[in-house]
C-alpha cells in the first residue's frame, strides 16, 4: 500500500470535487501530471513512452481530441499522467483548447509536463510560456531530438531550462531516450527537490500595464494569498469567463500552482461582496483597453519565444542529405503530380481493401455461417429447446451478428491500418491542401476531404474523424454528408449487384469492367452528391461562408507499420466493429420474427411487403428491398440475406432458402440472379437498388456515432433524413424517365 | 403501374409547391412565421430599443419618431405608448417618451441581446454581414435572461458589437458614446471608425460596398455639401453626405495614413519572405485568434513555400511550422515593405547577429472596438 504523500487535509475535498467535475477518478495515485503541448510535437509517444501504454499517435494535428489517462511508477510514487488535446495556445476558444485549458486550471495537476517540439521551438515556447504564467510546476520536456539533429538543430538544454527557470530534458520519446530522466525530473519537481523558479512575461503595452496596476489592490485586499494575482488580473481583463466563474464561487485559490491554502470551501457571506467588487472594477476597466489587447498579449509572448529559442538553439549544423521534406511536398502537392498521385494512392488503398478481404470474408463466412451455425442449430435440438427460441437465437440474433462480423470485419482490419499508414506518414494533411480549393467552393472545410475517405471505410469512423475540423459549421457539414461516401458495408451490394444485372448487359469479355466501372461510377456519384449538399446547406440549414480555415502541414515521419496494426485494430476496427454487432443483434431478432409471427394468412414481413410494394415499385424497386432497408438500419452488410430471405418468403419458392427468417447467401452471383429474376427484378431495379444503397439513411451505428458527436436530435434527424430524401426523388426521377424513354 | 409521364407531372407539381412554401425568406412558410413571431412582445422591445437609443444619441424620443422607428401609424404608436406607461416601463409627456427605471434595464437588455447576436453572428457563422442586423432582429425576442448570458459567455464576453456599438453589460453597464460624425472632420484629419449604422439597410449596404470597418483607419481630403471625400487602404472613396452619416469616426491626429494599400500577405511571391506589420483590423473574432496563436503577430517572418493547385490555399513557413491558409486571410495579414521594416523596440532582433530583419514596433492604439 502506498500512502499518499501529498493530500493537504484542507483543500483535499475540494479538489476532489473538482476532479471528479472533469470526469477524473481521484484514485490511487500521489502526483497528478498533465500533458501538455502543441499538436504534432510526439506529445502522444512521450504519453505512450511514460506509460508503457499504447494509445495510437497520429502524425496529425488535433489527434487527442478526447483525454487519456495512464500512469507510472517512480520510487514508491504512483505517478498519474492525462494526456491533454494538443493546443497552439490557452487563448482561444476550441472545444480543444477549452480541454486543455480547464484541465490545467482546474485538475490543479501536481506538474504540468510541457511537450516542446526541438525542431520548431520558438513556435512551441509560446504554448510553454503561456503555462509558465499559471503555474509553477513545469517541467519542459524537448522532444523530437533526432528529428532535430537530421534538420540541422541542436538545442542547449541547459541554457533553455536556464532561461525559463523550470527543469528541460531533452528526449527521443520513439525510442525511449531520456524518458527515464524526465520521469526522475517530474518525481523532483513533485516533491519539491527541486525547485522552480518560472520565467514570467514582464512587459504588456502600457496601457495593459495601466489596469493590471489598478486592478492588483482590489484582487489582493478581497482575494489574499493568491499566487498568481497578476495572471488572474491579465484573465479578467480579457474576460476570461472561466476565471470569472471562479473568483464568484470562491475557488479561484484552486485556480494554477495552488501553493497556497485554498479558499474556505463554504466562504463567509461578506467575502461574496467584495468578490463581485472585483469582477465589476475589471469590468470596467475592460472599457479602458483597446482592441488591439490580444494581439499585444500574443505577441509579447512570441517575441520572448523567439528570443529564447535564439538564445538556446544552435542552428545550421551539417544537415543530413537533401530537404526531403521539400522534395515530397513539391511533388504531392503540384498541380500536375499531386492529384494523380492522390487518386492513384486512394485506388490502390480501395483496391486492397476490397481484393484483399475477399478470402478473408468468405473464410469467416465458411466457418461461422455454415459451420457453427448448423452446429449450434444441432447443439438446440439437442437440447430439446422450443423451435422458437432455437429460431430466434441462432437463426436471428446468432446469424446476423456472423454476418456482420464475417462481411465487416475483414475489409476494416485492411482499409484503416491503411489509412492509419498514410496518416501516421503525413500524407493525409496534403489531401486536404489539394482539395482545399474544391471543398472551400461549396463552403466547406479542406479537410472535410479526409472525413469523406475515411467515410469510405466507415461513416461512423468518417464522423468521428470531423472533429479535426476546428470550425462548428464546416463540422457539421462534414458530419451530415458523410454518408454520401459509399462505406465497406455497402461495396458487396454493389458489386454483387453490378456484377449481376450491368455486368449482364456487357458483353461477356467486358462484363467485368463494365460493373467495376459502375461501381466506381457509384462512389464518384456520392463525392458530387456530398459537394452538391454541402453547397445547398451552405446556403440553407448551414448558412454561411467558409470560417477561419488553417491547416498545419506536419513534417513527413517513417510509420511504424507494426505498431500501427496493432492500434489502429484496437482504436478503430474493434470499435466500429463492437457497435455494429451491438446494433446488428437486435436487428436478426426483428428479421426471425417478422418472418415467424404470422398475422392471419401470412407473416409480418409479407404483410409489409404487399402494403410497400407499389411504393417500391415508384421508385424502381420493390416491397421487399425497402424491408430490408427498413430492417438492416443497424447494418447494411446484411441487405442482400435479407433480400433472398425475403424473396424466397414472399414467392413461396419451395426448395430454395433455409427457411422462414434464415437469411443465406447463395455461391455464385448468377444463381442468385436466377433467384432475383423470379423474384421480379430487372435492370432498372439493379440500377435503383445500386443508388439507393448509395442514397439512404445512414445505419444506427453512424447515427448513434452522429449523436454522441453533435449532441443534437436535430441535426442527427437531418442527417438522416437528408440522404433518404436525396435517395427517394434520385430513384423516383430515375426510374420513371426510364420507363417513360423505355416505353415500358 | 401508375403512367410514368403522369408520376413525374405530379412530382413537377409537388416540387414546385414545395418550394413556393419552403423557400428560405419568401416562401409562406417564412412570412407565416414572420407574422407569427410580430408579437406584442416584439413590439414592446423594440419600442423600448428606440426609445433608449434615441435617450443615448441624446435625440428627443417622441411618438412621431417611435411612429417612424418602427413602421407603424401613429394611432398604433400612441397605443403602444400607453400600454408601456400602464407596464411601468416609459413614462409620457405631451409627445415625449422617456423611459422609467425598470423600463430602461429591460431596453438594456434585449439591446445587449441584439449587439451579442450579432457579435455571435460575424463570428461564429459566415452569415452575410448585411444579414446580421435583420436576423438579430428576430433572435433578441426569442431570447431569456439565461439564454442571453450563455451566449455572452460563449462568445468570451465581448465588448463591442461588430458594427463599433458597445455592448451592455449583465449589470446594464453602457459607456458614453464618443466620436463625431465623419462628415464633421476637416481635410487632413486622420481618423479610426468607431461606429457604422446598421440601418436603414440600403445605407449600410453602401458603407459596405465601400469596404468599411470599424477600426479603419482613414485621412479626409475633401469634404462638401455634395459629400465627403476620403482616403483608406490606401484607395479614395467619396460618401454622399446620407451615407456618410452613418459613419462616426474618433479623431487621431499623429495617425498617419498611407497613400497607397497595404502590402499582404497574399501578395508575397512563393520563395520571398515577409515580415508582418499586423493584422488588418476588419479581422475580428474567431479568424484573428486563429492567425494570432499561429504565430502571425507583428514581426513574424512568413514565406510562402506551397501553391495549391488553384493558386489557393497557400502553405506559409511560419515560425517553423508549414501552415496552409487561404487568401482570404492571407489578405488580412498586412507585410511591412522591406524597405520600410522598422527596427524598434523588439526584444526579438537585439542580441541577433547576422542583420535579422527587425520587427515593426507594436501599435498602440487608443481606445477602440475590438
Amino acid at each position: 500500500m502506498i500512502a499518499p504523500v501529498r493530500e493537504r487535509p484542507e483543500c483535499g475535498a475540494h479538489r476532489r470535487r473538482r476532479l471528479v467535475q472533469l470526469g477524473l477518478n481521484p484514485g490511487r495515485w500521489d502526483y497528478l501530471v498533465a500533458l501538455a503541448g502543441n499538436p504534432n510535437t510526439g506529445k502522444s509517444t512521450v504519453f505512450n513512452a511514460l506509460t508503457g501504454l499504447r494509445q495510437h499517435t497520429g502524425n496529425w494535428p488535433g489527434k487527442t481530441v478526447t483525454r487519456s489517462e495512464g500512469a507510472f511508477l517512480r520510487g514508491d510514487h504512483r505517478v498519474k499522467v492525462v494526456d491533454l488535446p494538443g493546443t497552439y495556445s490557452l487563448q482561444a476558444g476550441s472545444a480543444d483548447e477549452e480541454v486543455a485549458r480547464d484541465f490545467l486550471l482546474f485538475g490543479r495537476p501536481d506538474i504540468t509536463l510541457v511537450v516542446v517540439d526541438a525542431t520548431r521551438l520558438e513556435r512551441n515556447l509560446n504554448l510553454a510560456l503561456q503555462i509558465l504564467e499559471i503555474s509553477d510546476r513545469v517541467v519542459v520536456c524537448l522532444n523530437l531530438m533526432d528529428e532535430a539533429r537530421r534538420h540541422g538543430i541542436a538545442v542547449d538544454e541547459k541554457r533553455l531550462a536556464r532561461e525559463l527557470g523550470v527543469p528541460v530534458v531533452a528526449t527521443i520519446a520513439r525510442s525511449g531516450e531520456g524518458i527515464d530522466r524526465l520521469m526522475q525530473a517530474v518525481h523532483d519537481v513533485a516533491t519539491g527537490e527541486v525547485e522552480t523558479s518560472p520565467f514570467r512575461l514582464a512587459t504588456h503595452l502600457p496601457e495593459v500595464e495601466r489596469a493590471v496596476t489598478a486592478l492588483l489592490p482590489t484582487i489582493e485586499e478581497e482575494l489574499p494569498g493568491l499566487p498568481n494575482a497578476r495572471w488572474v488580473a491579465l484573465r479578467l481583463l480579457n474576460a476570461d469567463e472561466r476565471v470569472e466563474k471562479a473568483i464568484r464561487a470562491g475557488d479561484i485559490g484552486e485556480v494554477g500552482g495552488g501553493r497556497v491554502a485554498a479558499a474556505d470551501p463554504s466562504p463567509p457571506p461578506g467575502a461574496a461582496a467584495g468578490r463581485e467588487s472585483v469582477l465589476a472594477k475589471a469590468s470596467g476597466l475592460r472599457w479602458k483597453l483597446s482592441g488591439d489587447f490580444q494581439e499585444s498579449l500574443m505577441t509579447g509572448f512570441y517575441r520572448a519565444s523567439e528570443r529564447i529559442a535564439r538564445a538556446a538553439e544552435v542552428r545550421g549544423l551539417r544537415k543530413a542529405g537533401f530537404d526531403l521534406d521539400r522534395a515530397l511536398d513539391q511533388a504531392l502537392t503540384s498541380r500536375w503530380t499531386g492529384f494523380p498521385v492522390m487518386l492513384l494512392v486512394l485506388t490502390v488503398v480501395f483496391w486492397l481493401t476490397i481484393a484483399g478481404a475477399n478470402v478473408p470474408s468468405s473464410m469467416l463466412a465458411t466457418l461461422l455461417v455454415d459451420q457453427v451455425h448448423p452446429w449450434l442449430s444441432a447443439a438446440g435440438a439437442a437440447l430439446s429447446m422450443p423451435w422458437w427460441l432455437s429460431g430466434f437465437l441462432f437463426d436471428g440474433v446468432y446469424l446476423a451478428t456472423a454476418w456482420v462480423v464475417s462481411v465487416m470485419l475483414p475489409p476494416m482490419a485492411i482499409f484503416f491500418p491503411l489509412f492509419t499508414l498514410l496518416e501516421d506518414f503525413g500524407y493525409l494533411p496534403r489531401v486536404a491542401f489539394n482539395l482545399d480549393g474544391l471543398f472551400r467552393r461549396v463552403g466547406a472545410h479542406g479537410k472535410q476531404a479526409l472525413t469523406m475517405s475515411m467515410g469510405f471505410g466507415c461513416n461512423a469512423a468518417g464522423v468521428v474523424a470531423a472533429r479535426i475540423i476546428d470550425s462548428p459549421r464546416e463540422r457539421l457539414l462534414a458530419i451530415v454528408t458523410n454518408n454520401f461516401s459509399l462505406c465497406n458495408g455497402r461495396w458487396p451490394t454493389q458489386i454483387l449487384i453490378a456484377t449481376i444485372f450491368i455486368g449482364a448487359v456487357a458483353p461477356a469479355h467486358l462484363a467485368g469492367l463494365v460493373s467495376a466501372t459502375a461501381v466506381v461510377g457509384v462512389a464518384v456519384l456520392g463525392v458530387v452528391f456530398m459537394l452538391a449538399t454541402s453547397w445547398l446547406l451552405s446556403r440553407t440549414l448551414l448558412r454561411g461562408e467558409a470560417s477561419a480555415f488553417s491547416l498545419e502541414l506536419p513534417p513527413y515521419r517513417p510509420p511504424r507499420v507494426l505498431r500501427t496494426l496493432y492500434t489502429s485494430l484496437i482504436d478503430r476496427t474493434l470499435i466500429v466493429l463492437w457497435r455494429a454487432v451491438v446494433f446488428a443483434m437486435p436487428a436478426g431478432a426483428v428479421i426471425w420474427l417478422i418472418s415467424n409471427v404470422a398475422v392471419g394468412d401470412a407473416s409480418l414481413a409479407e404483410h409489409f411487403v404487399r402494403w410497400s410494394n407499389p411504393l417500391g415499385v415508384l421508385l424502381g424497386l420493390n416491397g421487399v428491398i425497402l424491408l430490408a432497408y427498413l430492417v438492416a438500419i443497424p447494418a447494411n452488410e446484411i441487405v442482400i440475406p435479407t433480400i433472398l430471405m425475403l424473396t424466397v418468403l414472399t414467392l413461396g419458392i419451395a426448395g430454395a432458402g433455409e427457411g422462414a427468417g434464415v437469411m443465406f447467401e447463395l455461391s455464385s452471383p448468377a444463381d442468385v440472379g436466377v433467384l432475383l429474376a423470379a423474384g421480379g427484378w430487372t435492370l432498372l431495379t439493379g440500377v435503383c437498388l445500386m443508388l439507393f444503397s448509395l442514397l439512404h439513411n445512414p445505419c444506427s451505428t453512424t447515427l448513434y456515432t452522429i449523436y454522441k458527436e453533435t449532441g443534437s436530435v436535430k441535426w442527427t434527424t437531418v442527417s438522416a433524413l437528408v440522404p433518404l430524401g436525396v435517395g427517394f426523388v434520385v430513384c423516383f426521377l430515375v426510374a420513371q424517365t426510364w420507363r417513360l424513354v423505355a416505353g415500358v | 403501374m401508375i403512367d410514368p409521364g403522369f408520376a413525374l407531372l405530379v412530382f413537377a407539381v409537388v416540387a414546385l409547391c414545395a418550394a413556393a412554401l419552403l423557400w428560405p425568406g419568401k416562401g409562406l412558410l417564412g412570412r407565416a412565421l414572420g407574422a407569427v413571431r410580430m408579437t406584442e412582445r416584439v413590439r414592446i422591445e423594440d419600442a423600448l430599443k428606440h426609445i433608449f437609443n434615441c435617450e443615448y444619441l441624446a435625440l428627443p424620443s417622441t411618438l412621431e419618431s417611435l411612429a417612424g422607428g418602427l413602421r407603424m401609424r401613429r394611432s398604433g404608436a400612441g397605443r403602444l405608448v400607453a400600454r408601456l406607461c400602464e407596464l411601468g416601463l416609459a413614462e409620457a409627456r405631451g409627445s415625449a417618451v422617456s423611459l422609467t427605471g425598470p423600463g430602461r434595464s429591460y431596453a438594456l437588455r434585449v439591446v445587449r441581446t441584439h449587439r451579442l447576436w450579432e457579435r455571435y453572428l460575424a463570428d461564429r457563422t459566415g452569415v452575410a454581414q448585411a444579414d446580421w442586423h435583420a436576423e438579430a432582429e428576430v433572435r433578441e425576442h426569442l431570447m431569456s435572461e439565461a439564454d442571453t448570458e450563455a451566449l455572452a459567455a460563449r462568445l468570451g464576453h465581448p465588448r463591442f458589437d461588430p458594427h463599433g456599438d458597445p455592448i451592455p453589460t449583465a449589470r446594464g453597464d453602457v459607456p458614453p458614446r464618443t466620436g463625431v460624425p465623419l462628415a464633421q472632420l476637416r481635410p487632413g484629419a486622420a481618423a479610426r471608425i468607431v461606429h457604422l449604422e446598421d440601418e436603414p439597410r440600403e445605407i449600410y449596404e453602401e458603407l459596405l460596398a465601400e469596404g468599411l470597418s470599424p477600426r479603419m483607419e482613414l485621412r479626409v481630403t475633401h469634404v462638401s455639401p455634395v459629400g465627403v471625400r476620403f482616403l483608406a487602404q490606401g484607395r479614395e472613396r467619396v460618401l454622399a453626405p446620407i451615407v456618410a452619416a452613418g459613419v462616426t469616426v474618433e479623431p487621431a491626429e499623429d495617425m498617419v495614413v498611407p497613400d497607397t494599400p497595404p502590402r499582404t500577405l497574399a501578395d508575397v511571391k512563393l520563395g520571398e519572405t515577409g515580415v508582418v506589420d499586423r493584422i488588418a483590423p476588419a479581422c475580428q473574432g474567431p479568424a484573428q485568434r486563429r492567425l494570432l496563436d499561429l504565430g502571425v503577430v507583428p514581426g513574424t517572418r512568413v514565406r510562402p513555400v506551397l501553391r495549391g493547385a488553384g493558386g489557393d490555399p497557400t502553405a506559409y513557413e511560419i515560425r517553423g511550422a508549414t501552415i496552409a491558409l487561404r487568401r482570404e486571410q492571407a489578405s488580412w495579414v498586412e507585410i511591412a515593405g522591406a524597405a520600410t521594416a522598422r527596427r524598434g523596440d523588439g526584444e526579438a532582433a537585439a542580441s541577433e547577429p547576422g542583420g535579422e530583419v527587425a520587427a515593426p514596433p507594436l501599435r498602440n492604439a487608443g481606445a477602440l472596438p475590438e
